[in-house]
């Protein structure tokens, strides 16, 4: 068997403001997965560095990468990625458990989470006793619980009809004026006309990289 | 600590989620500890219980009887005889010795008095035989030397006999048939209760000259009881009565005893030696089924692994570390096999309580130790075979365990 080694990423040289919404596109296989888990740290480049809010991280080893992945970087899925079983309060709770938060500093800052993104009456709720669009709010507000440095979403609107998709996106650009920074990764030209800069990747380079006027 | 307690919860919630493929992967587990308790409760029960009935017996006592050994050498032995005089010879020539009685049994033999009658066994015996075995006289008198000399019918009679003789109150006084000749009752001895389902109460004494002369056929084939002075002198005593034993029964070094001698201990050891062997097929039984059930929890958590793939990956990307996905694995591994512990102990508990219900069962004691090695093992069982799962589950990439459908 030939093995041949594929760069997913070659050369990327990409630099992210803080408090920016910036929109990475790309066809399957142009690099644009491999390039969410090296910005979400879920992967280390095996050549290059990636500073995240002022920290080198590629050189970081597993438990380190974990910290900051649980500290500084809310991940945001297509699939929500909900523990079934457990309340949307306690989904909230879940990256504080990790860091270490008390008991009462978590519920504290679950509420106020599920408060921001406009669930503060469905906390005790299960997701299988949720809509789809109330699910991704409660995934967004774990993303958020942590005061992350970077928000990462991975296609988030493409389990949702579009009225509700529209829904989320007006929830990223209200937390964007708040001061977030957000990386949405997506194929939707849509959702990336939300965004203030479209960067497109494809085989492994960046293409594009434009600003622009929403 | 605060990631512990979210492990147990989320564990206890894994396991209510699952609750009849839990139930069913522990039963191994519950099989090994129910089994566990129960033996080393009955076994425990059964020693402590042969324990005081052997103090019941008597305080340093043994027994001496005559015996053809087993084997060629017993076959060439010429005829196996103790009379009076081998007994009367060890009373006066062991001084590690306090009292000895010559002990004549006989089969059940029917007491009668009245119209009422009952079989109940038949001892013969010296005065000093209830100082030996702590007989204690609730009515009337024990033997005297003269009742023993002069051959008197006369008797004692166990509780129990009484009763069944609806001899009411007093029975002391009172003449009765045994085995067809008429005694008068001298005493009634005190209630011993019952030993393994057969009463001790049932019994009459009289003196063995008498009983010599219903059953001359063991003049020659007689038995006693002896007590030595003090419990470190009866090895002393059963060496004294051996030697001296041997040496009037003109044995030469290379034959063996024609008679046993047997002290309170040697029955002791050979129940212990019985309760040894239960033990130790208990131990397989719970080897067995703990590599069983261990082998089930292993099973179901590597199943529950792979059920759980995604949300592995969703917690290390929320900031999981290897070592929290592997705690909270192990963690549950641990808490279903400490459940079937659990279950185990309360089982055993409830077979012990209904082995308990049988009148002729003895108090079953349990003791804190064997329940503690229930939960001990069933802990080790839980890390043991949830390490591999947990292992595997913190080593899982996030982002395949993200992907994976």
């Amino acid at each position: 068997m030939g093995e041949e080694t594929v760069h997913a990423l070659r050369g990327v040289d990409l630099a992210i403001g803080s408090n920016e919404l910036v929109a990475v596109m790309g066809p399957s296989g142009s690099g644009k997965s491999t390039l969410m888990n090296i910005l979400g740290c879920l992967d280390v480049p095996t050549s290059g560095t990636y500073r995240l809010d002022g920290r080198e991280v590629a050189a970081l080893s597993q438990a380190e990468l974990a910290q900051v992945r649980g500290r500084r970087i809310g991940f945001v899925f297509q699939t929500f990625e909900l523990l079934a079983r457990q309340t949307a309060l306690r989904n909230v709770e879940l990256p504080m458990i990790y860091s270490g938060a008390s008991a009462s500093q978590r519920r504290r800052r679950a509420v106020e989470a599920l408060e921001r993104v406009g669930l503060g009456d469905r906390m005790g709720h299960r997701p299988n006793q949720m809509s789809g669009g109330q699910r991704q709010r409660v995934a967004i507000a774990r993303a958020i619980v942590q005061r992350p440095a970077l928000l990462l979403a991975d296609e988030p609107t493409g389990n949702l009809d579009t009225q509700t998709g529209e829904e989320i996106l007006d929830l990223f650009a209200d937390l964007h004026r708040e001061g977030q920074t957000i990386v949405v990764v997506t194929h939707e030209p849509d959702v990336a006309a939300r965004c203030r800069r479209i960067v497109r990747i494809r085989d492994g380079l960046v293409e594009s990289d434009e600003a622009r006027t929403p | 600590m605060r990631i512990a307690l979210a492990n147990i919860g989320n564990a206890f919630e894994q396991i209510w989620a699952h609750r009849l493929r839990s139930m069913l992967t522990v039963l191994g587990i519950v099989i090994a500890v129910t089994s566990t308790l129960t033996v080393v409760g009955v076994v425990q029960g059964f020693t402590r219980y042969v324990s005081e009935f052997l103090q019941g017996l008597g305080t340093n006592a043994m027994w001496v009887w005559p015996e053809r050994p087993a084997g060629e050498a017993g076959r060439r032995l010429g005829r196996i005889a103790m009379d009076e005089r081998d007994l009367a010879a060890i009373e006066q020539n062991c001084p590690a010795l306090r009292r000895l009685s010559p002990l004549i049994r006989s089969e059940t033999v029917l007491v009668q008095a009245g119209r009422d009658e009952f079989r109940a066994p038949l001892e013969g015996v010296s005065a000093d035989y209830l100082a030996i075995r702590n007989y204690e006289v609730a009515l009337g008198r024990p033997f005297s030397i003269v009742d023993v000399e002069e051959r008197r019918a006369v008797c004692m009679l166990g509780r129990e006999v009484v009763r069944k003789l609806e001899l009411g109150d007093d029975p002391v006084g009172r003449n009765l048939l045994v085995a067809g000749r008429r005694f008068s009752v001298v005493g009634v001895l005190s209630e011993k209760g019952s030993f393994l389902g057969n009463s001790q109460d049932e019994l009459v004494l009289i003196p063995y000259t008498t009983a010599l002369k219903m059953y001359p056929a063991q003049l020659r084939r007689m038995a006693a009881t002896a007590q030595a002075v003090s419990e470190e002198a009866v090895p002393e005593a059963r060496a004294q009565i051996v030697n001296l034993l041997r040496r009037r029964h003109r044995l030469d070094a290379y034959q063996p005893n024609d008679f046993k001698v047997m002290t309170q201990d040697e029955i002791l050891d050979a129940f212990n030696s019985m309760s040894l062997v239960a033990t130790a097929v208990l131990a397989g039984i719970v080897g067995v089924s703990l590599l069983v059930g261990g082998i089930g929890v292993m099973n179901v958590m590597l199943v529950s692994v792979t059920e759980r793939t995604r949300e592995i990956g969703l917690r290390k990307a929320v900031g999981a570390r290897r070592r929290d996905v592997m705690l909270q694995f192990l963690t549950e591994a641990v808490s279903l096999s400490l459940l079937g512990g659990s279950a185990g102990i309360a089982l055993g508990y409830g077979l012990c309580a209904l082995a308990s219900l049988h009148p002729q069962m003895v108090d079953v004691v349990i003791p804190l130790w064997a329940v503690a090695l229930g939960f001990g093992v069933s802990t080790l069982t839980g890390v043991v075979f949830g390490l591999v799962p947990a292992v595997k589950a913190s080593l899982l990439n996030p982002i395949d365990a993200l992907r994976h459908e």
